[in-house]
C-alpha cells in the first residue's frame, strides 16, 4: 500500500469506525476514557448481545473435549500439581503454566471452523 | 478409609472465605441468585446487565477470567482482583463470571463452599421447567442391599466346606477351577465365557454351595429342560479336582434348546452367548413374568451378579429441560475411542488417523460412554416443555453398578456405503484395577453444573466402585471365523484358558491381548474369592510355574 494511502485511509478510518449499536449507559468510570472502542470490542460486543458467543463457546467446547486437547491440559495440570504439591498450587499458578502451552496446541481445524461461523455471523449481523 | 470419594468432601475454607461466611453468611449467595443466568447445557455465568460486556473497572480488559466482588459487585480481572482487596478491605470473596465459582482474592485460588454450590444449583433448577423425571432420583437404597452382601457371605462359607471334601487325587498344582473344555465343533465362544463365569465369585459361589439343587429342581418341575441344573453340572465337574478336559456337550445340547436359533455348528458371537445364558437362567428362577423396571429384586442369580442401572439423560438445547430414564442392564457395550494419541498430540481431524499412532484405553472409551452425546438434526427428539420437537443432547451414566462388571468392547464396524460389516483390530490397553467413580450418575451429574461441592441425589456412598479384573474373553481373527480364549485371574496369576488347553500366562500377555469382553469384579469380592480355594497350594516355590495341562480332543 502507498504512503498516501495509508494517510488518506487513516484520516477517514474513524469515520468509518464509529460504533452504532446501543449500549445501556457506560460507568462513570469510562466517561474519562476517550479511547475508541476497537474493532475486536465491537464484534465482541455484536456476539455476546445476539447470544452467539454462548453458542460458539459451546462449540468450542466439545471441538476440544473430541480432539483430546481437554485431556492434555488435565495431563499437564497433574503433572504440575504433582510436581508442585496439592497445597502449593493455586487456580492462577494453572491457567499461567498451561495458558502459553494450551493456545499453541490448538488444532488449525478448530481454528478455522470457529473463524468460519464468526465470519458468517457477522455477514448476517452487517445486514 | 472412608468410602466416600474425597474429592467431593468439603475442602477446608481459606480463612478468607471463613471469615465472610461468618460475616454475612446466606445473604450474598441469595442476592447473587437474582444475577446469575443458567444455560441449557447447564453452565451458569454471573450476567448483572444482560448483554453488556463484563470489564475489570481497573484496565477495562474484558479477556480472560474475570472476578464479580460478593460485597461489591464491582469486577475485577485476575491481574486486579488481590488489588481490589487490598484498596477495599473486606472484599476478599468473589464470584469467577465466566462459571459461577467462587474466588477468593487474597489467596489468588479457587475456594469451595456447599452453601454457595447449593445456591448456584437451585438456581439452575428455579429457571429450568419444571421436571417432572428429573433429578428426583430413584428410591433409596434400602436395607436389601445389606441383606444381599449378608446372603453371598454365607454361601462361600457353606462353598468352603463342600471343596475341602473335594477330589485330592488331583497332582496339578494349578488352584481349584480350572480344568479345560474340549471344542466341540467351533465352540470356542462358550468355552470362553464358561471359563469366565466359573471364576465369577457370586456365581461360583452359588453353584458351589449348592444353591440351585437338582434333585428339587427336577422334583419341582415337570420340566425337563433346566440350564442351571446343567450350569451346576459343570461347575462341579470343573471344581472337582479331576484336570482331564471335560466336554460340556449336555450343556450346549441344553443351550440350544433354549435358543433355537443359535442351534448350530455355526461360529457364533461369545457376547450374544453371555446374555442369552443369564437371559436363561433369569427365566427359569427369577421372578416369572415380572416386568417391573429394576432387576434389583430379581432373585435370580444372573441379575443378582450382573444386573446394574443406567441412567440417560436428554437435555432439550433450546430450554434446557432435561427428561431422565433409568434402565437396567446386565453388561455395557463401549464404542472403542480412537481420539486420543498422547505422543504426538492431539489428533487433527482433518487427516486419517493412523492406527498405530494411536492408543485407545478402557477409560477413554468408558469416558466417550458418558460424553454429552449431540444428537444429530435428524433426532430432534420432542421436548415436553417447548411441545415441539428440538435439538438434544444426550448423556449416559452409571446409576448403579452391579456386583459384577461385564464390559463389551464393539468391535465390529458397519458400514451402511459399502453394505459390509468389519472387524476392528485396534489395540485396547485396559487396567487391571479399575475405579468408577467418575462414571457414575452421581460424578456426571455433578460435574455438569461445573467444579461443585454438592452431594447430589444420594451418592451411592454404600457401593463399592472398585473392581479387579478376573477374566478377559479375547478374540483373534476376522468377524466371520476366528477364536475366542479367556484370560483368568486366581490369586493374581494369570491362567490362559483355551479350549481344552490350561497354562499359566505373564500377566504382559494378558495386556497385550485383544480383549473383547472384560469381567470385573467389586473388590471386596475379588479379595475374598482370593482367600477361599486356600486349601490347596500353589505351585511350589521356585519350581516351575508353567506346567501345561493338555488334553486331546
Amino acid at each position: 500500500m502507498s504512503m498516501f494511502l495509508k494517510i488518506y485511509k487513516k484520516q477517514f478510518s474513524c469515520y468509518q469506525m464509529r460504533p452504532s449499536v446501543n449500549r445501556p449507559p457506560t460507568p462513570d468510570a469510562r466517561l474519562d476514557r476517550e479511547k475508541e472502542p476497537s474493532v475486536l470490542e465491537i464484534i465482541n460486543i455484536k456476539l455476546i448481545e445476539s447470544g452467539e458467543k454462548e453458542r460458539l463457546m459451546e462449540l468450542l467446547r466439545e471441538r476440544l473435549i473430541e480432539c483430546g486437547w481437554k485431556d492434555e491440559m488435565k495431563a499437564l495440570c497433574r503433572a504440575f500439581v504433582k510436581k508442585k504439591g496439592r497445597n502449593n498450587v493455586t487456580v492462577d499458578d494453572l491457567v499461567h503454566v498451561i495458558m502459553p502451552k494450551g493456545r499453541a496446541s490448538i488444532p488449525d481445524s478448530v481454528k478455522a471452523e470457529l473463524l468460519q461461523r464468526i465470519r458468517t455471523f457477522l455477514v448476517s449481523a452487517a445486514v | 478409609m472412608s468410602k466416600q470419594n474425597p474429592s467431593y468432601t468439603n475442602p477446608k475454607p481459606c480463612k478468607h472465605l471463613a471469615d465472610y461466611k461468618l460475616r454475612h453468611g446466606l445473604n450474598g449467595f441469595k442476592t447473587l441468585q437474582n444475577c446469575l443466568k443458567t444455560t441449557p447445557y447447564g453452565r451458569t455465568s454471573v450476567s448483572k446487565h444482560k448483554s453488556e460486556t463484563p470489564r475489570c473497572s481497573l484496565c477495562f480488559g474484558y479477556q480472560g477470567r474475570l472476578y464479580f466482588c460478593l460485597i461489591c459487585s464491582s469486577i475485577t480481572c485476575s491481574s486486579h482482583a488481590n488489588e481490589h482487596s487490598q484498596s477495599h478491605h473486606g472484599h476478599e470473596i468473589a464470584v469467577d463470571v465466566e462459571r459461577a465459582e467462587l474466588y477468593c482474592c487474597v489467596c489468588r485460588d479457587q475456594v469451595y463452599d456447599p452453601d454457595f454450590d447449593r445456591a448456584v444449583v437451585s438456581k439452575h433448577f428455579m429457571d429450568m421447567p419444571s421436571n417432572v423425571n428429573g433429578v428426583e432420583g430413584v428410591v433409596e437404597e434400602s436395607n436389601k442391599r445389606r441383606r444381599l452382601g449378608l446372603g453371598l457371605e454365607l454361601e462361600w462359607k457353606r462353598s468352603k466346606r463342600l471343596i475341602s471334601m473335594a477330589d485330592r487325587r488331583a497332582k496339578s498344582i494349578f488352584p481349584l477351577g480350572l480344568r479345560g473344555l474340549n471344542n466341540l465343533g467351533n465352540t470356542c465362544f462358550m468355552n470362553s465365557v464358561l471359563q469366565a463365569l466359573f471364576h465369577a465369585p457370586p456365581l461360583r459361589n452359588y453353584f458351589l454351595s449348592d444353591r440351585h439343587n437338582r434333585q428339587s429342581c427336577r422334583r419341582r418341575s415337570s420340566d425337563r429342560l433346566c440350564l442351571p441344573c446343567d450350569i451346576d453340572v459343570i461347575f462341579s465337574a470343573v471344581f472337582s479336582g479331576d484336570r482331564t478336559p471335560y466336554s460340556p456337550a449336555r450343556f450346549l445340547y441344553s443351550w440350544w434348546q433354549h435358543s433355537e436359533n443359535l442351534a448350530s455348528y455355526e461360529q457364533q458371537d461369545a457376547h450374544e452367548f453371555f446374555i442369552s445364558m443369564l437371559d436363561q437362567i433369569h427365566v427359569k428362577e427369577g421372578k416369572s413374568g415380572n416386568q417391573d423396571k429394576d432387576n434389583r429384586d430379581c432373585q435370580c442369580i444372573a441379575h443378582k451378579a450382573f444386573s446394574g442401572l443406567l441412567r440417560s439423560d436428554v437435555t432439550c438445547t433450546t430450554c434446557g429441560f432435561t427428561s431422565t430414564t433409568y434402565d437396567p442392564c446386565v453388561d455395557i457395550s463401549l464404542n472403542l475411542d480412537m481420539s486420543f494419541c498422547p505422543s504426538t498430540g492431539m489428533t487433527n481431524r482433518t487427516t486419517k488417523p493412523n492406527e498405530n499412532a494411536i492408543i485407545s484405553t478402557l477409560l477413554g472409551c468408558l469416558d466417550l460412554f458418558t460424553r454429552p452425546e449431540k444428537l444429530g438434526p435428524d433426532q430432534k427428539l420432542y421436548c415436553q416443555n417447548c411441545q415441539e420437537r428440538r435439538n438434544s443432547l444426550k448423556q449416559m451414566s452409571i446409576r448403579r453398578l452391579p456386583i459384577v462388571l461385564c464390559l463389551h468392547i464393539k468391535r465390529f464396524e458397519h458400514s451402511t456405503i459399502r453394505k459390509m460389516s468389519r472387524k476392528i483390530d485396534q489395540y485396547l490397553q485396559f487396567p487391571f484395577s479399575l475405579d468408577m467413580t467418575p462414571y457414575l450418575s452421581s460424578s456426571i451429574v455433578r460435574n455438569r453444573f461445573g467444579n461443585r461441592i454438592f452431594t447430589f441425589e444420594g451418592d451411592e456412598s454404600e457401593t463399592c466402585t472398585e473392581f479387579e479384573v478376573f477374566a478377559v474373553v479375547t478374540h483373534s481373527g476376522m468377524l466371520e471365523s476366528g477364536h475366542y480364549v479367556t484370560y483368568v485371574r486366581v490369586r493374581n496369576r494369570w491362567y490362559k484358558c483355551d479350549d481344552a488347553w490350561i497354562t499359566e500366562v505373564d500377566e504382559g500377555v494378558v495386556r497385550a491381548s485383544q480383549c473383547y469382553l472384560m469381567y470385573y469384579v467389586q473388590k471386596g469380592f475379588y479379595y475374598k474369592a482370593s482367600e477361599d480355594l486356600s486349601c490347596l497350594p500353589m505351585s511350589p516355590p521356585g519350581g516351575e510355574s508353567y506346567l501345561p495341562i493338555a488334553g486331546c480332543c
